[in-house]
Parts: structure tokens; C-alpha cells; sequence
């Protein structure tokens, strides 16, 4: 059993109090209730995605013009930080956020595995992601100035990445062990699928950037810094967490919570379910970037490996895409906010894989510059949030209890959209100029263009922050046990939002949509 | 707004909840120095590559310390097995037995380390080679104290008597750890004492 868990089992009954919906910092604190730590996640996840999106503008804003409102290092730094704090201060725990809360309902658990454990990770993520905003901004960022002060950012990643990956393990036991009865790992809902696959490709690289981590610690603390520690080579041991491929395993529960919310919404089952669980599990397999890191292997992307991997990423996604686009037409859409933003990130996700498919064609010389690869990573960040912002609104009222104020949500869906149309495609666009001479001229307007993008990111995370707080306002329609009247899958078969232990009993599952069953 | 009543399921079986954990962070582990080892031998081979020789003048790794401790390491292969048998047979003595074989073996481990650090005469701050092999080693050590705390732990519960036959999973979770630990032991054999 569980080291210091009590038995998952051993929930009490559904007709237990409903927690509260937001809980406060005082009732979270010690808390193990997964849909508190999960509410939380998501919560601080929006909020660093305020401050990381704008980080991302100012980054690229500082290079408009002659004269900087930055200094060369300051701004290079910022646009460093936040890179990675994109990643993991704000997609990772968003998506772990959702899952942390998702997955036990979707399985059909009574609570999380190791809630403890889950709940100390979710701790740990935030204090390390205070302490990382605070070091970058004191010059410890990677390079910074500060010995003192880098030393606090690299422990502050080190911690970050241990708190993910100890959530991540609480997700993936509680998909793997906690299932129901019947239900088998190729019935499980798409988002847990999802997380399964993502989780893992997590379990296997954040390791790794882990190990960069140490040994740029280990040199630049005890080795005097001349070689792994080395201030200017510092952010290149540890960037390839921000190129393809590793940087589509952030996106993968993104492609789960896209197909769960169009098979809902459509209210169409998924046709040819096997077929697109394999190219999740696909797209994952081409997303393990761990091993093309430039600073070790500095012609990586010379590799026909890479290269390949950059290429046949493309065949995962086009099948999961003729699944979707099966369930529009199969069944009958309803146009709600969170179908919206599914579309959204669905065509952020072409945008941005067909933009990496580009990059790694040699003869387009989009490597020669930054701009081509830093459109891509906003094109794939941008379709992750995107996806994360129409999994919010698509739990949301199983979230809160009450329905979300639609108006919101939609307006959400323009400005993600217009946030990824302007803040990557421009970038891609200025990535062409080594070719097209006629580029260079346009370049300062298109990085004033991608900024105004990465500002419209930041609004769309204040967005979803006012989408959830309008379904837990007072006086907010009730959402009832199956918020769309089309749920599928086990979540929608507890009260909204789920009292402690989740579930009473549930029956047998016997097909990847019980809910479904149930009604035939 | 439509509200599900399912049929009853039947009782759940208890699942093996901390094994799988303990495997993922076990997984987890091994990744990291997957990592190390990657970045370890790719350096030796630019280093070698350029005809120089790995380690700097004057340094050097014996091998019988590091031989002495994967032979103990092993042997605690076989001290955590026999700590799991004996406890699935509820034999308790044995188990205690076992697992206070296995902590003090692991302790002799952690003693022939250091030891092996002091006759290497390599400075961490002498460059490429010194930063590598003591992240290297030194993450180990962490992670074998790691091992030794899980065992120590469920040692402990074993000794308040809440593993039976029927319910050891704190044990096995533990044993999974700790073949994970030996496992990445070997591959530092390997890679830092034997082929240099």
C-alpha cells in the first residue's frame, strides 16, 4: 500500500459535502484532495502564463529598432526565461493541473494515487517557480551576472522538474492502477490517454534536462565554471527543451482534451478509436527530443534522424486530425466556447508541426536565424494553452459546479487564435528574410506584430482566469452531474463539482463511452 | 441537464498502487543518469578523439574499489530478494534479516565511495573530466541514500507489522528502487571505472 497514503479505494460515498469549489490558500494547505491541488495547479499555471506571455512580448519587443529599452544581456536573458518558464511554469502544470482533477474521474477513481504526494508536488512546483522568478530577476538567469543568484536559478529548475515529474507519477499510477472495473487501457477516455502518453514522454526527458541541470550546478558551483558551467554556453545546454521535437511532448494531453471535447460536443463517438490512440502514442514517440541537444551534438540538425523525426511527426497528427473531422461530421457540433478553442488549437497544432516539417529542410536556410524556430515554439505553446484553455472550459462547469459564461469563452477563441496567427506565423514569416531579401525591410513590423501576439496570449490566460471565476460566481447556471447533456465518459456521471470519493458505485465499463451505454 | 445512475460494479480489487510509482520514479531516476552517462561518454570520446587522454596527468581510478562495490551491490540484489520472499512467506525474522543486510551493505557502499574519491587525485575544479565523474558518482551516492531511506522506511513498517503475505507491496516498491539503483550502478562500472 501507499507510503503514507490512505487506501485509494476508501473514498466515502458520493453523497459526501461537496468541497468548496475554489478553495482558499488555508484549506489547500495540507490538503490532499486532488481536485483542490489540481484547481490550484491551474490557477497559478494561468497566472505565470500572464506574466510569461508578456515576458515573451517585452523579449521580443526589445529587439525593435536601434534602441533598446533592454540591455543586450537583460533582454537575451528574459526571452531565456521565458522560454522555459512557458514550459514549465505554465503548460506542463497547467495540463498536470487538469489531469491531477480529470483522471481520477475519467478512470473512475475515488482519488488520486499518492494524494499526499501529489498535493507536496504541487508545493514544491510553486515555491520553486517563485524562486525562479525571483533569481532571474536579481541577473541569475542562465549567464546572469550573479554566481549567487544563478546557483538559485538552477536549483529553483532542479526543484521544478522533480515537483512535475512527482506529480506526473501521481497521474500516470492513478490511469494504470485505479481504473474501474472493465475498463481496459484502450477504453480509457482520450485525455487520460493523453496524459498517459505525455506523462511518460515527460518520465523519460525531464530527466534528462535534469542531468543538464546538475552539471551546469555542479561546474559552476564546485568546478569554477569553465566548462559545463561556462556563462555563455549555460541556456544552450538546457534549450533544446524549447525545439523540436521534445517540444511537441508538451503538447500531447492537448491532442487528448481536443478529441474529448469535439467527441462531447459533437456528440459522435470516435470512429476508429485504436487508430488514434496509436497516433497519440505515435505523435509521442516522435516528440523524445532528449537526445538532440546542439551543445552536445552540435549537428544535430544536419541529422537525417532529426530531420526524419521533424517530417513524419506530420503523419500522427493528419490521422488524428481525420478523426476529428469524422466526429464533425458523424455527429451534430454545438457551437460552444470550448469546441472553439479546440479548433483553435487544433490549427495551431498544423501551423506549428507543418512549421517544424519546414525548419528542418535544409535548403530553406530557416536555421540560419532564430525568428523561423521561435514562431514554431510559439505556434506549438500557443496551441497547447489554447488546448488547455478549451479543457478549462470544457470542465470548467464540472470544475465549479456552475456553467461558465459562454460570451467569455468565445471571445477567447479570437483572441487565442489571433495570438497565434500574430505571434508565431509573423516570426516564421521574418525567419524567410535570409531568402527573401524583400523580408528584411518588414522585419521590425512583423516583431511588433508577434508582440502584439504574445500580448493577446497573456489576455487569453486573463480570459479563461475570469471564465472559470463566472461559473463559480453565485447565481451561476447549475451545472448538474452532465454539464452538456452529451458527456460521454465517467466524469459527467458525478455531481458537479464532485463531492469527496468522487463516485458512489459505478457499473462495469464495457466501451470507451459508458455514458453512451447507459442510455442506449 | 441529464443525471447518470449506473448499476453497481463489483468490489474493487486493491490495486498494486505504490509498485507502479515506485517503477516510474525508478524510470525517472534511471533517465537522469541516462543523461550523465550520454554526456559522459560523448565528452571522453571528443576528448580521445582530439588525442588526448581522458583523465588529466596524475589521476587515476583504481578498480578494485569500484569492483568491491558492485560485488556488494550485487550481493544486495540478492539480500532484497530474499527480503521480499521471506516476507511474502511471512517469515519476519528473515525479513528484518535481510533488510538490515541490505542498509549495511548499502552503508559499505556509500564508505567505499568516498574512499575511491580520495586515491582518484582528481579535483572537481580540474575541468571536464572532474565535473563529470563527481556529478556523476555523486548523484549515484544521493540516489543509493535515496534507496536506503525507502528500504529503511518500509523496514520500519515491516518491523510495526504491517506487511502479511498477502500485502508486501511497500517492500516490493522498495526492491524496485533498489535493483534500479544497482542497475544504474552497473552501467557507471562500465562506462567511468572499467572502459577509461
Amino acid at each position: 500500500m501507499a507510503l503514507t497514503d490512505t487506501r485509494p479505494e476508501s473514498g466515502t460515498d458520493a453523497t459526501s459535502v461537496a468541497p468548496s469549489v475554489v478553495p482558499s490558500p488555508l484549506t489547500i494547505f495540507g490538503s490532499g484532495d486532488h481536485k483542490a491541488v489540481g484547481t490550484f495547479y491551474v490557477l497559478a499555471a494561468l497566472v505565470f502564463g500572464i506574466a510569461g506571455w508578456i515576458a515573451t512580448a517585452l523579449a521580443s519587443a526589445h529587439i525593435v529598432g536601434s534602441g533598446s529599452f533592454l540591455s543586450e544581456t537583460a533582454g537575451t536573458q528574459l526571452l531565456q526565461t521565458s522560454k522555459i518558464g512557458l514550459i514549465l511554469l505554465v503548460i506542463v502544470p497547467l495540463f498536470l493541473g487538469l489531469a491531477t482533477y480529470i483522471v481520477p474521474l475519467q478512470v473512475g477513481a475515488s482519488t488520486v494515487a499518492f494524494p499526499r504526494a501529489a498535493a507536496a508536488a504541487m508545493w514544491t512546483w510553486l515555491l520553486s517557480s517563485g524562486v525562479f522568478v525571483v533569481a532571474s530577476f536579481i541577473e541569475g538567469g542562465f549567464g546572469g551576472e550573479r554566481a549567487k543568484s544563478v546557483s538559485l536559478t538552477l536549483l529553483a529548475l532542479g526543484g521544478l522538474i522533480v515537483a512535475l515529474l512527482l506529480g506526473t507519477v501521481s497521474v500516470l499510477t492513478t490511469a494504470i492502477t485505479l481504473r474501474t472495473p472493465g475498463m481496459t487501457l484502450d477504453r480509457v477516455p482520450m485525455f487520460t490517454f493523453s496524459m498517459l502518453v505525455g506523462g511518460a514522454i515527460w518520465m523519460l526527458t525531464l530527466p534528462v534536462l535534469f542531468a543538464n541541470l546538475l552539471l551546469i550546478w555542479v561546474d559552476h558551483r564546485y568546478g569554477g565554471g569553465t566548462v559545463f558551467g561556462e556563462a555563455s554556453s549555460q541556456f544552450g545546454q538546457v534549450s533544446w527543451i524549447t525545439h523540436q521535437p521534445q517540444i511537441y511532448a508538451f503538447l500531447i494531453p492537448g491532442l487528448g482534451i481536443v478529441a474529448d471535447v469535439v467527441a462531447t460536443l459533437t456528440g459522435a463517438r470516435l470512429g476508429k478509436r485504436n487508430l488514434l490512440l496509436t497516433a497519440i502514442g505515435a505523435f509521442g514517440v516522435l516528440s523524445v527530443g532528449a537526445w538532440a541537444q546542439p551543445a552536445i551534438f552540435p549537428s544535430v540538425s544536419e541529422d537525417l534522424f532529426w530531420q526524419a523525426m521533424g517530417l513524419l511527426i506530420l503523419l500522427p497528427l493528419l490521422l488524428l486530425l481525420g478523426g476529428i473531422a469524422a466526429a464533425f461530421k458523424d455527429g451534430k457540433p454545438s457551437l460552444k466556447s470550448p469546441l472553439g478553442l479546440a479548433v483553435v488549437s487544433i490549427v495551431l497544432t498544423i501551423l506549428g508541426v507543418f512549421a517544424g516539417a519546414l525548419l528542418v529542410i535544409t535548403p530553406l536556410e530557416l536555421r540560419t536565424t532564430n525568428f523561423f524556430a521561435n514562431g514554431q515554439a510559439i505556434l506549438v505553446l500557443g496551441a497547447a494553452l489554447a488546448a488547455g484553455a478549451a479543457g478549462i472550459g470544457y470542465w470548467g462547469p464540472k470544475m465549479t459546479g456552475g456553467h461558465l459564461a459562454d460570451g467569455i469563452g468565445k471571445l477567447n477563441v479570437l483572441v487565442m487564435l489571433g495570438g497565434g496567427i500574430l505571434g508565431g506565423v509573423s516570426l516564421c514569416v521574418v525567419g524567410f528574410s535570409t531568402r527573401f531579401t524583400g523580408l528584411s525591410g518588414a522585419q521590425d513590423t512583423l516583431v511588433v506584430i508577434s508582440v502584439l501576439g504574445s500580448a493577446l496570449f497573456a489576455i487569453g490566460c486573463v480570459l479563461v482566469i475570469l471564465g472559470l471565476a463566472s461559473g463559480a460566481r453565485k447565481g451561476a447556471p447549475e451545472a448538474g452531474d452532465d454539464a452538456w447533456g452529451t458527456g460521454q465518459t465517467l466524469e459527467w456521471a458525478c455531481p458537479s463539482p464532485p463531492p469527496t470519493g468522487n463516485f458512489g458505485e459505478l457499473a462495469v465499463v464495457r466501451s470507451p463511452e459508458p455514458l453512451l451505454d447507459k442510455e442506449a | 441537464m441529464t443525471a447518470h445512475v449506473l448499476p453497481p460494479a463489483p468490489p474493487v480489487q486493491r490495486p498494486r498502487v505504490l509498485v507502479v510509482g515506485a517503477a516510474f520514479a525508478a524510470a525517472a531516476s534511471f533517465m537522469v543518469f541516462i543523461g550523465l552517462i550520454g554526456i559522459y561518454l560523448t565528452s571522453r570520446s571528443d576528448v580521445i578523439g582530439s588525442g588526448s587522454t581522458w583523465l588529466p596527468e596524475g589521476s587515476t581510478i583504481p578498480l578494485q574499489q569500484p569492483n568491491t562495490m558492485f560485488m556488494t551491490l550485487l550481493m544486495t540484489v540478492v539480500t532484497m530478494q530474499w527480503a521480499v520472499s521471506a516476507i511474502s512467506k511471512n517469515d519476519r525474522v528473515n525479513a528484518y534479516l535481510a533488510l538490515g543486510l541490505t542498509l549495511m551493505l548499502g552503508i559499505a557502499t556509500i564508505v567505499m565511495t568516498t574512499y575511491l574519491w580520495t586515491l582518484m587525485e582528481l579535483d572537481v575544479a580540474s575541468g571536464l573530466q572532474g565535473v563529470l565523474i563527481y556529478t556523476i558518482t555523486g548523484a549515484h551516492t544521493v540516489m543509493l541514500v535515496l534507496a536506503m531511506l525507502f528500504v529503511a522506511l518500509m523496514a520500519l513498517r515491516a518491523l510495526g507489522g504491517q506487511f502479511t503475505a498477502r500485502q508486501h507491496d511497500g517492500i516490493t516498491a522498495a526492491a524496485v528502487y533498489w535493483y534500479a539503483m544497482v542497475a544504474v550502478y552497473a552501467l557507471i562500472w562500465i562506462s567511468i571505472y572499467v572502459t577509461k
